[in-house]
């Protein structure tokens, strides 16, 4: 090996010393490249590890069958209450929000090159750089006080769903334009009206795609606290029925909240919320990854 | 094509009628609701009142949650809330606008004001009002400094610079604290007092959020000094943190304990008006710790039905008793101290005048 | 069945056709409408509610340093026709600074990071479980920002109070604004590192499509002139991505300066410029929800007002980020 490789440098047509050095170099350099690079990655699925690990850890011990079954009781108890307060929100702003998201997508995918589609946009994208707990405030004061609500669930469910809607119109409008140009000529050709076209060929045709947004929507929704603080409240109660003058539990309270208690049964309440609703919202993230996958090979 | 319509029509109206027939079931099953907000000091004596009380009446449902004093003033005047838990009265310009607020104190509250000296952990150091405003403004820069040693006589103070910890957020801890240092150091102390104040900007000083932040910021700097509310005793013993005496009108270096907080209570409560808003800070005695307050509810005299008010009378009621919320079972935990004999008076008067 | 009825019939479907066919465009029309309504409803709300306080503040509102609200138990008085506390001033210069120094600070970690690691994902690992490791980093955007908050709270302050942040004040302690004290951990640095965890996704998921845009030809190109494959990444594809990546760190901008919770639970909530890089700030989103508390109890107000006008400038800046990234992206067709 090392006479061979002496012997290669002696003959005329090897690549002389200084290129030969200078490709060693580049190698090396690449080699370092690569390695930061890897390094960046490495960091930051660390990150994620470590937020899932740390989480998980204070959360355990509170894991009980207690925590889905029974209602807080002032800083201890379970979490029955603030896991279905959670889920009403939920549904109740992407129940509000889908529709007009859906509807919205529409608009801006058909109408396109209009100027006020364009317009529209461009809002829509200014909505969702809206800090949400302006949102918050602009709730408070026109629903809860203005309209007198209350705390109530309508009040933050109409809050998300200002917040979420632009997310969905987006998505919408998205998967409405990814569809072949010929699916909707052949569709007009067969004489069928605009309606028709949209409901009865270009939305079936990308069910999956506007499912991922609605899907997304609800993970968005469900992490957030602060628009909720000052529209729903607090309560220690499972839900009565009352769309408003009724608070209602969230998980994102606890975890901001509880943290801050000097009781060791409230940090672990906090705990076991920031899991579960983690949990939640990355089982939601990675089922519509899958969906849009499975879409994607099809 | 007509015959589908009306079916799709007809089972509209049945889900409809069953949504409003589902709901106005719930609202006749419904129990009354309290719903109370403010103060992060009272929450922890809230969350150990209510499943007590609950539990003897099951028809009652009571919310609770820890915003912040100015939260529960606010949410309890727009009555969003019944029940608004903070730290300080209403000012006079709230009254004014809000006539018909009760204030009702529920317990008497103090606070601590703590260091983190290493070497004088466990010496109880001696502090003044004037002191602790020279070290708020900056005037007072090392623990070394001649004052502060000429009251510690015997104990070895090292040179090391003061880090003064105080509260970010709104907070009734920085109410009091402020009063106390307005109180007691008149002339050097400009900043004035309230929730929030525009502290002087004091080099390597630090803004920490909420008590749990405050106890945290005390442990992680060596020499620094915070206020701390008294409901978080066992954390600053349990980190090993020193807790100043501090000194009072009459000259004496007091603790805040189970002497000294009712020594106080006593000079200040014959003095409470009709009304119970009164600061009882500073005050006057040998034994009189400088800190203390009442913890306040605020409550619209004026609630919306009859049931509300009779529910609210009733909780309060239950919660200023010595046999109930204001026995030691549950203050010992927080460490408050109940209501002297004549500010419950007050308060049971103040208490009946909730009507619907 | 004649043919009276017959027509009458026909009539009526082409009727209800017609009628569907208007029904869809006014809906569609309805539709159009409702997101503009609801921002420019947002911003009239926000001027309204801000309005005693613009005349009071005037231009001092943005340049002035000085956030006092005032004796809360004085007696309001009267000054320049509005009723305010004694006292009372509303400057949020340090809230400026904050918001965009912690932003920058973020942008500072997570673009380099963010790029770097996107090609690495998308030159380094096979094709076969590149989505799944991609997967690793992007589901961070998935984490809510109060998790990010209580992560922060936990972990980054204690751990980098005590062993990182003594290091660099040692190491870089001859930078202006990086040397001691370090202090609690509470502060610029820390809301800048858990900001820069909280865009990074955003980043290393469009500069992956980005890059997976860049046309094979050209990458083939590098690999037969004997370029190695981090050379081909560095000098063909990633100038080729430059756009994209200067369009995403316009929105990841965006979204730091907005945030809110994650930012609130970490930065100190400080009422002024730090002094250095360890030292506590705020944000203007952060504050508002730290202050509306206090600004609750002012029977003016004003305090509430003020904290209104906070929320219209963050609108505001909104509107001129994303109107940036626009007019960019509007460069890249063309």
């Amino acid at each position: 090996m090392m006479s061979m490789d002496s012997a290669s440098s002696n003959t005329g047509f090897a690549v002389p010393d200084g290129l030969r050095g200078r490709y060693r170099r580049r190698r090396v350099y690449s080699a370092l490249g690569w390695l930061i690079c890897g390094t960046s990655f490495v960091v930051l699925g660390l990150a994620l590890l470590d937020i899932l690990f740390s989480i998980a850890a204070g959360g355990f011990p509170a894991l009980s069958t207690k925590l889905f079954t029974q209602p807080t009781q002032g800083v201890s108890g379970g979490l029955l209450n603030a896991i279905e307060g959670t889920l009403i929100l939920t549904l109740g702003s992407v129940l509000i929000s889908g529709p007009i998201g859906i509807g919205v997508g529409i608009y801006t995918s058909e109408k396109r090159d209009h100027f006020f589609a364009r317009v529209v946009r461009f809002m829509s994208d200014v909505l969702v750089g809206v800090p949400s707990i302006v949102l918050g405030l602009f709730g408070y004061i026109t629903m809860v006080v203005g309209l007198g609500w209350h705390f109530s669930a309508l009040a933050g469910a109409i809050t998300l769903s200002v917040m979420v809607t632009p997310y969905i119109a987006r998505t919408t409008e998205l998967a409405l334009i990814a569809l072949p140009g010929s699916l909707r000529e052949s569709a007009y050709a067969l004489g069928a009206s605009e309606a028709s076209v949209v409901f009865r060929v270009l939305l079936p045709s990308c069910t999956g795609r506007v499912l991922t947004g609605l899907l997304l929507a609800m993970a968005l929704s469900m992490g957030e606290t602060a628009p909720l603080i000052y529209t729903v409240g607090w309560s220690n109660y499972t839900w009565d029925g009352h769309l408003t003058h009724e608070p209602l539990g969230y998980l994102t309270y606890v975890i901001w909240s509880f943290i801050n208690e000097p009781f060791q049964s409230a940090h672990e309440l906090a705990f076991a919320a920031a899991l579960l609703i983690t949990a939640f919202a990355l089982a939601i993230t990675l089922s519509s990854r899958l969906i849009f996958r499975y879409l994607d090979k099809r | 094509m007509l015959s589908k319509n009306c079916s799709y029509r007809r089972s509209m109206k049945v889900i409809a009628g069953a949504a409003l027939a589902a709901s106005s079931i719930c609202a006749a099953s419904a129990a009354t609701t309290l719903n109370e907000t403010g103060s992060s000091l009272v929450y922890p004596l809230f969350n150990l009142w209510v499943p007590a009380y609950t539990q003897m009446h099951q028809d009652l449902r009571i919310n609770t949650a820890s915003t912040g004093s100015g939260t529960g003033i606010a949410q309890s005047t727009q009555g969003i809330v019944q029940m608004g838990a903070s730290d300080a009265y209403l000012s006079g310009a709230q009254m004014k606008k809000h006539p018909q607020m009760l204030n009702i104190p529920v317990a008497i509250s103090s606070q601590m004001i703590t260091y983190n000296v290493p070497s004088a952990n466990d010496e109880h150091l001696k502090l003044s009002g004037p002191v602790l405003a020279a070290i708020y403004n900056g005037k007072i820069r090392y623990w070394n400094n001649p004052t502060i040693e000429s009251m510690n006589q015997g104990v070895k103070l090292p040179h090391k610079r003061i880090v003064p910890i105080h509260r970010a957020d709104g907070s009734g801890d920085t109410f009091l604290f402020t009063q106390f240092l307005h109180k007691s150091a008149a002339n050097t102390w400009k900043t004035g007092y309230g929730t929030t104040v525009s502290w002087p900007n004091v080099q390597g000083g630090i803004g920490a959020t909420g008590n749990s932040g405050m106890v945290t910021a005390l442990g992680n700097n060596p020499y620094s000094i915070a206020y701390i509310g008294v409901s978080y005793k066992d954390q600053i013993k349990k980190a090993g943190l020193g807790e100043a005496k501090l000194k009072n009108k009459s000259g004496h270096y007091v603790l805040p304990n189970k002497q000294t907080v009712p020594a106080a209570a006593a000079k200040m409560v014959p003095k409470t008006p009709k009304s119970e808003r009164i600061s009882l800070i500073f005050a006057p005695g040998k034994q009189s710790y400088p800190i203390i307050n009442y913890e306040y509810v605020l409550v619209q005299a004026k609630q919306s039905d009859e049931q509300t008010a009779d529910s609210l009378k009733k909780f309060l009621t239950w919660a200023v008793s010595e046999d109930g919320g204001n026995s030691m079972q549950y203050l010992n935990q927080v460490h408050f101290m109940p209501l002297p004999k004549k500010a419950r008076k007050l308060t049971e008067t103040q208490i009946g005048k909730i009507h619907s | 069945m004649s043919a009276a009825v017959i027509r009458t019939v026909n009539q009526r479907s082409r009727a209800a056709r017609s009628f569907k066919r208007t029904a869809f465009s006014v809906l569609l029309r309805g539709f159009s409408l409702i997101l503009p309504i609801t921002l420019v409803g947002l911003f009239v709300f926000l001027i309204w509610g801000s309005w005693p306080v613009l005349q009071f503040n005037g231009l001092g509102f943005l340049v002035s340093n000085d956030w006092n609200l005032g004796s809360q138990y004085g007696t309001p008085t009267t000054v320049g026709g509005h009723m305010v506390l004694p006292g009372a001033s509303y400057g949020v210069l340090f809230l400026i600074f904050g918001t965009v120094a912690s932003s920058v600070l973020a942008l500072l970690f997570a673009v380099p990071v963010g790029v770097m690691a996107a090609m690495f994902v998308a030159e380094i690992i096979p094709e076969g479980i590149r989505d799944m490791v991609a997967a690793i980093v992007e589901l961070l955007a998935a984490v809510p920002s109060v998790v990010f908050g209580l992560w922060g709270y936990v972990v980054v302050i204690p751990v980098f109070s005590h062993y990182v942040y003594p290091v660099m004040a040692n190491v870089l302690g001859f930078i202006p604004g990086f040397g001691q004290p370090v202090g609690a951990g509470y502060g610029l640095m820390t809301a800048g590192i858990v900001l820069a965890l909280m865009v990074v996704p955003i980043i290393t998921a469009n500069v992956r499509e980005a890059i997976s845009a860049v046309s094979r030809g050209d990458v083939e190109a590098g690999f037969a002139l004997g370029a190695t494959r981090f050379e081909v990444t560095r000098k063909i594809i990633l100038p080729q991505t430059h756009r994209a990546i200067i369009g995403v760190t316009i929105l990841g901008l965006g979204r730091a300066l907005g945030e809110t919770m994650a930012v609130l639970m970490v930065c100190g909530n400080a009422l002024n410029i730090p002094g250095n890089i360890y030292s506590p700030v705020s944000t203007m989103a952060a504050f508002i929800v730290s202050q509306l508390d206090s600004a609750l109890q002012d029977p003016t107000g004003m305090a509430v007002a003020s904290l209104t006008e906070i929320g219209l400038i963050l609108l505001i800046v909104g509107l001129v980020v994303n109107a940036a990234a626009r007019l960019l992206l509007w460069q890249v067709r063309e």
